[in-house]
Parts: C-alpha cells; structure tokens; sequence
C-alpha cells in the first residue's frame, strides 16, 4: 500500500475515534442514573479530587 | 470604565495567590513533583503550561457561542491535545533539552485539571479578552509555585543553582550555596518532592490559621473594648444622671 | 517460559520498584483525593487497572500500526486521548446500563479517569521508549496494579491519620504528603530487587 493509503487510513481511524469519543459522551450523559444510585455523589469530605469547584467533573455534576 | 479597570487586575492576580492552582486548589500535582528537580525545568514546565493554557482559553472563549452545550468537554479536550501537540513539536524541534527532560510529561499538560478546569469554568462563560487574563494569571500563578519548589529541591539536593544545562542558548552557569558534601540528595529523588510539596502546604496552612487567628484575637479586642466604652458611657450617664438628682 | 518469565518481572518492576505514583509522579490527584477510605480508593483502583489495560492493548497497535506507517507519529498524544476518552465514556454507559451493582461501586470514578495521568502516561511512555507490545502489556499491567496497590495502603493509613493528634498546620493534605514521602522512601529500598536474576 502506498503512504498515501495509510494516511487516509489514519485520517479515517482517527475522525471515527473523535466520532466514538462524541457520541458515547453523548449517550452517557443522557441514560438514566441505574435505580438505587440517584443518590451516589462524590462526597467532597471523601474525595478531594478536583474537590475544587473549577474542576471539569464537579462543574458538569453541579450542572446535572 | 474604572471598574473594569480594577477587575482587569484582580483577575490576573487572582490566579497568582487566591486562586493559586497548585498550592490552594491542589490542582496539576503531577508535573509540580515530577519537572521541579532544577529551576529551569520548573520555569520551563511552567512556560509551556501558560502557552497551552492561554492559547486554549483563547480557541475556547472565542467558539464559546459556535460549540453546542452538550459536546463541550470533547471538543475541549481535543482543542488542549491540539495546542499540547503544537507546543510539544515546537519544544522538540528548538529545545531538545527541555524536551528531554520534561519527557512525558509535556504530553501530559492535555490531562492538567487546570487547563481543562479553567476552559469549562471561565472560558466558556467569559469573553476573549478577559479568558486571556485570566490564562496569563493562571500560568503565572501555577510557574511561580512550580519554581518555589523547584528552589528548595534544587538548592537542598544539590547545593548550587545551575543555569544553561536546560535552556542551553544561554551559558552554563553555576552557582555553589551549600558547600560540596553538604548537600542533601534526597531532595533530588521523589521523596524530596514529597516532603517539600507537604512542608511549603504545611506553612501556607500555618500562615492562614495565624491569619484567622489575629482577626479573630482583633475582632475580639474590638468586642471587648466597645463593651467597656459602653459599660463607661452608662456609668458617666448613670453618674450624670445621679448628679443631676443631687 | 523464559518470555512468561521477563513478562512477569517486567509486571513486578513496573509495579514495585517503578511505582507509579511513588517514583513516577502518574496519578497524584486520585492518589490524595480518593484516598480517605479503603473502599472508596478501592473502587478507584480498580477502575483505573481496567481502563489502563484496555487503553495499553488498543494504543498501542494504533500508534505503530497507523500512525507510524501513515507518517503521523506527532498525533500521538491526540488519538490517545480520544481513545481513553471514548474508553471511559463507553465503558461508562456499558455499566450505567447494563450493570447496576457495578455503576453503584465503581460509575462515580469513572469519569474522573479521563483525567488522571496514568492512563494517558503510561499509554505515551510505551510509544516513547518503543517497547514492544509484551513489554507495554507489562508495562500497562504492573503499573496500574501499582497504582491499585499504592492507593489502597495509603487510605489505609490516612484512615488512621483522621484520629491521630497532628499539628494543626500539617492536618490533611500535608501529613498525607509526609506520609507519602517515608512511603517512597520504602520503595527505594525495593529498587535492587531484581539485580540479582538473570535473564
């Protein structure tokens, strides 16, 4: 195969993985939290990852 | 239009002390223990971290209207690995030994809690102008922490300042502090950054309950001394008053 | 059996004597937030050796399987961020749908994967040093067991840390970065573990 193949390729392989990224990150927000785990949040008391307001994760879980 | 003026300058100084992503929002810690072995590693690190954070904030800011709520945090992400590639080719191709010793940890600015953190938190709600600031702030804040470790480690672990083995368009310039055999190497290992990461924690943690104490210790005086003038006043008034009776 | 061998050590020294969190600085931000209770970094852990593994096996033949010969190598860092991100996101759904139980233990660190430094780290350690695909398995095997392994202890002592009388300054993250200090200081003591055998 010529290197003009493989970078289509490539190409391809990659805009399909920005694909999978965007539409799993989609579905994910949109399923519904699983019965009986409505209540599970990232106790700030015990987790103190990103416990700061400006991280990514806690903003979005603010948002919900 | 003074107003404006005063906010410009709180948000850049914000990020340097308030908000100080390492050393309050504990934020970034991997490349703080991994790159402050020398000072220039650390002023190095803190370099391409501000570029990648305020050319993200600005990308960020600037498509704020264009990108749909629900796909934001991909296309962020995307949008820093995108910079994060740039800056790290840029850095191969010029600085080979910054490069070098950064290593991995240049790939790594994509995974910063900051960067991210600071496009979902500021830059996707705030215009251009103000994002840029804002990064400027942030990395600056987050370079100085990274070089006051890098200080201790440095001058503890190996007894001298040493310029121009990192950044080498300048000369290689060394400056002994400790004298040789004195030095501490433990500083240059892990267990170095550790340690001093927890003490500099430890003394800022110090100074701000010394902070609350004195404002505490004055406003109790205040309470104390406003009772007295109280407790005086109603006793020349009763006197006053008794006086008047007489 | 001699490769079962190296394979096995390479998993041993990446996990003890190159510990993740301890000598490489992968991992720090779960590594002092996640850690107040064992089970909590126990959840932690074991998400993220699933996640690391997942990503070490796919990483690693896209980069020299279609990077390489495309001629794009520099998009490295790019596609693996796209393939742990994806990574966490479908095994995310996988488990908000189908697996309650699981979500209940493990759905709440999930999404936090994405950022940790090990994941992508260990993922772009491999192609930079050009191991081979045995050795990045190990690699990618040793170091998040590591990390479980390390997460694990540490909650275990921070538990005792929350009722011990610690100056007011040092109480929470300080001592817990003390702690961590005396415990790399162990594994220093694990780095000629290995000198002896030979291969």
């Amino acid at each position: 195969m010529t290197k003009e193949a493989y970078l289509i390729i490539a190409i391809v392989i990659l805009v399909a993985l920005l694909v999978t990224f965007i539409v799993s990150f989609v579905l994910y927000r949109k399923t519904p939290v699983p019965k009986g785990c409505e209540n599970i949040e990232i106790n700030e008391e015990n987790c103190s990852h990103c416990s700061h307001k400006e991280c990514s994760h806690f903003i979005k879980r603010d948002e919900e | 239009m003074a107003r404006e003026k005063g906010y410009t300058k709180k948000n850049f100084l914000k990020g340097i002390i308030i908000e100080n992503p390492l050393f309050v929002s504990i934020l970034g810690t991997c490349p703080a223990l991994a790159t402050t072995k020398s000072i220039e590693a650390a002023i190095g690190m803190g370099i391409l971290f501000t570029v990648v954070l305020v050319c993200s904030n600005l990308l960020v800011s600037l498509l704020r209207k264009l990108i749909p709520e629900e796909i934001r945090t991909p296309a962020y992400i995307v949008i820093i690995a995108t910079f994060v590639t740039i800056v790290k080719m840029v850095t191969n191709a010029f600085l080979p030994e910054l490069y070098q010793t950064l290593g991995v940890f240049i790939s790594l600015i994509v995974v910063n809690c900051i960067v991210l953190g600071r496009a979902e938190a500021y830059a996707s709600k705030n215009k251009v102008f103000d994002s840029l600031i804002d990064a400027l702030g942030m990395g600056l804040g987050y370079t100085l922490a990274l070089i006051s470790m890098a200080f201790f480690r440095e001058i503890l672990g190996t007894g001298c300042f040493t310029f121009g083995k990192v950044f080498t368009f300048i000369p290689e310039v060394s400056l002994r502090i400790i004298p040789k055999g004195y030095e501490i190497s433990l500083f240059q290992t892990p267990v170095g950054a550790f340690i001093v990461f927890g003490v500099i924690l430890a003394v800022l943690a110090f100074i701000k309950n010394r902070k609350a104490e004195l404002k505490e210790n004055l406003a109790r005086q205040e309470r104390i001394k406003k009772q007295q003038e109280a407790a005086a006043a109603s006793a020349a008034a009763k006197a006053n008053a008794e006086g008047g009776n007489k | 059996m001699n490769i079962l061998i190296s394979f096995l050590l390479a998993i041993l020294s990446s996990m003890l004597i190159d510990n993740v969190v301890l000598s490489r600085f992968y991992g720090i931000c779960p590594f002092l937030g996640v850690s107040r209770k064992v089970k909590s970094s126990l959840g932690m852990g074991v998400a993220v050796v699933f996640v690391i593994v997942l990503a070490t096996v796919i990483c690693w033949p896209l980069y020299n399987f279609v990077l390489v010969p495309a001629g794009i190598p520099f998009m490295d860092t790019v596609a693996y961020i796209l393939v742990i991100a994806s990574l966490v996101q479908l095994v995310g759904l996988f488990i908000k749908k189908y697996s309650p139980s699981l979500y209940k233990s493990l759905g709440i660190y999930l999404p936090l994967i994405t950022t940790n430094c090990a994941v992508l780290g260990v993922a772009q350690g491999n192609t930079d040093q050009g191991l081979n695909f045995l050795s990045s398995l190990a690699n990618g095997i040793g170091t998040s067991v590591g990390f479980l392994l390390i997460i694990v202890v540490f909650s275990c002592i921070r538990v005792r840390l929350e009722s011990s009388n610690v100056p007011k300054a040092f109480k929470g993250l300080p001592i817990a970065l003390i702690v961590a200090a005396i415990m790399a200081i162990a594994f220093m003591g694990l780095q000629g573990l290995f000198s002896g055998i030979q291969l």
